[in-house]
């Protein structure tokens, strides 16, 4: 059994800029590189998955991930979760926090879990799009101790 | 075209293209309003979907692919991630015992 994944403080970037989805994808895409997670060319396949279906879930929130081809590109599971306050175009949505994802295993089902929570809480979500220190994204998709 | 009873579904699948993201996502949120009802919610790649599902649920872009991979089982779309109506509708089904068909 892999150990659960825990979101530190170094995958996390707030108030970021972006002029579109392609350059926020990229964002998330080099931050999940610079954490050692994946090879480059999985950042090809995050956008290869976004023009196929649109990873946008709700509340502000998408959670750009590569293709089932691309989980070859994967050396480790990682999120990269980069905040951007004054939104991006996201196929006719607005996204205020990209959540990469880089999946080998199953090491990042909690934090997705918790990230479900959020999104089915307005009161969390809201605090997700505004968070102003990589300690309250981390308490916000930390374990989920809601049950 | 396929169709399953109500009390006949035990096992549901959520299915995306990588199964890393989105359908671990959903998977999360449905086993909440499912599992009260004796239901299983696993994720799944769309093309490792397992035999023994016996309903689909996966992005309508993924629909096609779904139905190529397991054929004779009921595979529901939905185009969002929260409140798209196909969830109210499956957790009435299953509750109600009617009848889901795609």
């Amino acid at each position: 059994m892999p150990t659960d994944l825990v979101l530190t403080a170094d995958a996390v970037r707030l108030g970021r800029v972006a002029a579109d989805r392609a350059a926020a994808i990229d964002q998330c895409g080099a931050l999940l590189v610079e954490l050692g997670a994946v090879e480059p060319g999985y950042v090809t396949a995050m956008h290869e998955r976004e023009a196929s279906v649109p990873t946008f879930v709700g509340e502000g929130v998408a959670i750009p991930h590569g293709t089932d081809a691309g989980r070859a590109l994967v050396k480790e599971t990682a999120l990269a979760v980069v905040q951007f306050p004054d939104g991006v175009d996201w196929d006719g949505s607005t996204v205020y926090v990209a959540i990469g994802i880089a999946a080998s295993g199953e090491e990042h089902l909690g934090v997705l879990s918790s990230l479900a929570g959020v999104l089915t809480d307005p009161e969390k979500a809201a605090r997700l799009r505004s968070a102003a220190t990589p300690a309250d994204v981390i308490d916000l998709l930390g374990p989920d101790r809601s049950g | 075209m396929s169709s399953i009873q109500g009390s006949d579904i035990k096992r549901v699948v959520v299915a995306c293209d990588a199964g890393m993201g989105s359908s671990v996502l959903l998977t999360s949120q449905l086993k909440k309003s499912l599992s009260p009802h004796g239901v299983t919610v696993e994720h799944s790649a769309v093309d490792r979907i397992p035999d023994g599902a016996d309903v689909v649920l996966c992005q309508a872009g993924l629909v096609a692919r779904a139905k190529a991979r397991v054929p004779d089982t009921v595979v529901v779309g939905f185009q969002m991630f929260l409140g798209d109506p196909a969830f109210a509708r499956l957790e009435q089904v299953i509750r109600d015992g009617d009848t889901l068909a795609d």
